[in-house]
């Protein structure tokens, strides 16, 4: 009895994640193999085909309710979706007329409908800065079709389409800057390797990035690609900027400071105070001396009074060797021989002194 | 392996206590025991309270700084961030470790005005240099180790393993201590000396702390926990005294340089009476 109970229960959730994995898979459009609308669809375009059908909304507005039944069949529902499976309620004889004060509160009233099919990243969305924002009565944070789209929805993965999209359209100071940067150059490019918006702060669960809890956290980031060997191969960059990152003193406060604990004079330096966030560029192609200044001015932001050669104390990613750093080697090298020597070396009279004792029993 | 300074007079004490409670009971079997008591009981106070302090706060700031700066060195290592974490953050174990560094360094620094001050005005002798005769013991002693001598060979005061440990503490603290003060104060350090001195003092404090910890846990615990002659615990750098039995085996010379050297090479019995002769004699203390 209770397993049929549990079995009832467990059937949407089944149905749900059938849907939604149906819904999210690219290859949709084209097992679908339709260009022509299905009749469901066909139907409602019979009115909606017509590009002068507009509604006029209470504010006044004037909101198109014109499909394209091309771009419809292209996207990535195209053909799988019908128009009642989001328009609910829109069946055979629907009401005519405003139903909405705003073109906005329609756009937000109606974005729910995607979690039908998409609950997971809809879920995600609502930890979000932006939700935050939209919770508190501010509407003009994006919702799920503001940057995907309603009826021409394209495939997400696309990261150059998708970001000048969805996230320049409202950050379009940052994305000037971004894309001066070496990431946003190499992307321009074609360069999928570096990251653009979403990599670094998420599709969907964007966090606020001015907490000292992203800033602490930001290495992590970087080090996703930077400390990816395979990843950096090609572009002759070390990994070894993450690892001696991290064994340095900054690297360990940044890795494990409680974010509530940093107050002012804990600024932790982590990558970005040095390299800079959406205008980060390579240091090698930085004229000479330009990089040294900007690390004597971050120390001196913490450490007053630094002075030029105070960033020798950093040994800008290098792994101690006779030529950089030969003092920090030589003392590595010292105590790597040192330390065994004498440590087997007791080892070994503890033993010899235990032999006797044993022997003389 | 207790490495503190000669204290300015070595006392020799009988159980004094123990001799006037027994003396007001008659009986033989008492005096009998008492005999023996005092024959065991018999000690010869090794360091004075002044050493046993500092051996004390060694302890206790060696432990806490171990215990506050290895997490710091394998930061990545799962126990370590639980250790940070039960200190309170790694801010505060920054701070718990400073402090306890800088305490540290207090009692360095008196340790050797001590010293200094003790062999300046001749109260201190200077037993724990290294001599000749700390090689000659070295191969007399892996000899024995090896079955080549019959007996390991008549030590002083100190051993050559003894004050092995305490110059391998003097040196290995006054790097723990210089290095730890360039990582405190890097500005200053920078102002008078090249950069570069901080991150290699990182890399000595760090490897020195590691070398320190090392030794303790091979030689210091063997020496004085798990060496089949003392074991479970030599607790004479706690009470500051040892027995005559133990000075007569582990320091022969002093013993001999005390007592003279009458007691050798009879049996176990024969000792025992020849301590109680001792302690009926009372001697006088060493100046």
């Amino acid at each position: 009895m209770k397993s049929t109970w549990r079995s009832i229960l467990a059937l949407p959730a089944l149905l749900l994640l059938a849907g939604g994995a149906g819904a999210q898979t690219p290859e949709s459009t084209e097992s679908s193999g339709l260009t022509e609308p299905p009749e469901a669809v066909a139907y409602c375009l019979m009115c909606h085909s017509d590009e002068s059908m507009v509604l006029e909304l209470e504010d006044g507005e004037e909101m198109s309710l014109f499909v394209d039944a091309e771009t419809y069949m292209a996207s990535s529902h195209g053909g799988d979706l019908f128009c009642t499976d989001c328009h609910e309620g829109y069946d055979d004889e629907h009401p005519v007329g405003a139903t909405f004060p705003s073109r906005r509160e329609y756009e937000i009233a109606s974005y729910e409908t995607c979690k039908k099919c998409h609950f997971d990243t809809y879920n995600r969305t609502l930890e979000s800065v932006h939700y935050e924002y939209l919770a508190a009565g501010v509407d003009i944070v994006p919702v799920c079709t503001d940057c995907h789209g309603t009826h021409d929805i394209a495939d997400p993965h696309q990261k150059q389409a998708m970001m000048s999209r969805s996230c320049a359209e409202c950050h379009p100071d940052v994305f000037e800057v971004y894309s001066q940067s070496v990431h946003g150059r190499a992307l321009a490019e074609d360069i999928a390797d570096v990251p653009a918006c979403a990599d670094c702060h998420t599709a969907h669960s964007i966090e606020d990035p001015t907490t000292a809890g992203f800033h602490l956290a930001s290495p992590e980031l970087c080090i996703r690609c930077h400390g990816d060997e395979e990843r950096m191969a090609p572009y002759g960059i070390p990994t070894e900027v993450a690892s001696t990152y991290l064994a340095d003193f900054h690297g360990v406060t940044a890795s494990l400071a409680d974010p509530s604990e940093v107050k002012e004079r804990h600024l932790v330096v982590t990558c970005v105070e040095c390299h800079g966030y959406h205008d980060i560029a390579s240091p090698a192609l930085m004229p000479p001396g330009a990089m040294k200044a900007r690390v004597q001015e971050v120390c001196q932001s913490c450490h007053e009074g630094a002075a030029s050669d105070f960033p020798a104390a950093w040994l800008s990613h290098f792994r101690p060797s006779l030529r950089h750093a030969p003092l920090v080697f030589l003392v590595e090298l010292f105590y790597k021989i040192f330390i065994p020597f004498v440590v087997l070396g007791l080892i070994l009279q503890v033993m010899l002194h235990l032999y006797r004792i044993a022997m003389s029993r | 392996m207790n490495h503190t300074l000669t204290p300015g007079k070595t006392e020799i004490q009988a159980e004094t206590q123990s001799e006037s409670r027994t003396a007001h009971r008659s009986s033989i079997l008492e005096t009998a025991k008492r005999g023996a008591a005092r024959a065991k009981s018999a000690y010869v106070v090794r360091f004075s309270r002044w050493a046993r302090v500092q051996h004390v706060a060694v302890i206790v700031l060696f432990t806490l700084l171990l215990l506050t700066g290895m997490p710091q060195k394998w930061p990545y290592v799962a126990a370590s961030q639980w250790l940070i974490d039960a200190l309170g953050g790694i801010f505060a174990v920054r701070w718990l470790h400073r402090a306890c560094g800088v305490l540290f360094a207090l009692l360095v620094g008196a340790h050797l005005a001590t010293v200094i001050a003790g062999l300046l005005t001749r109260r201190t002798r200077p037993t724990l240099l290294f001599t000749r005769r700390d090689f000659a013991d070295a191969i007399g002693s892996l000899r024995y180790y090896l079955g080549r001598e019959p007996s390991p060979p008549k030590y002083g005061r100190y051993d050559y393993r003894q004050k092995f440990e305490y110059w391998g503490l003097i040196f290995g603290s006054l790097i723990m201590v210089v290095s730890g003060l360039i990582l405190y104060f890097p500005l200053l350090t920078a102002r008078l000396l090249p950069a570069e001195l901080i991150p290699a003092a990182k890399v000595m404090h760090s490897n020195e702390a590691l070398l320190a910890m090392l030794i303790i846990l091979v030689w210091h615990l063997y020496g004085a926990h798990l060496n089949p002659e003392v074991f479970p615990f030599d607790a004479s750098i706690f009470s500051g005294k040892i027995s005559k039995d133990r000075l007569r085996h582990e320091h022969a010379l002093e013993y001999e340089e005390l007592f003279g050297t009458e007691s050798e090479g009879k049996t176990e019995s024969e000792k025992e009476k020849e301590e109680e002769k001792e302690g009926d004699r009372g001697v006088t203390p060493r100046t």
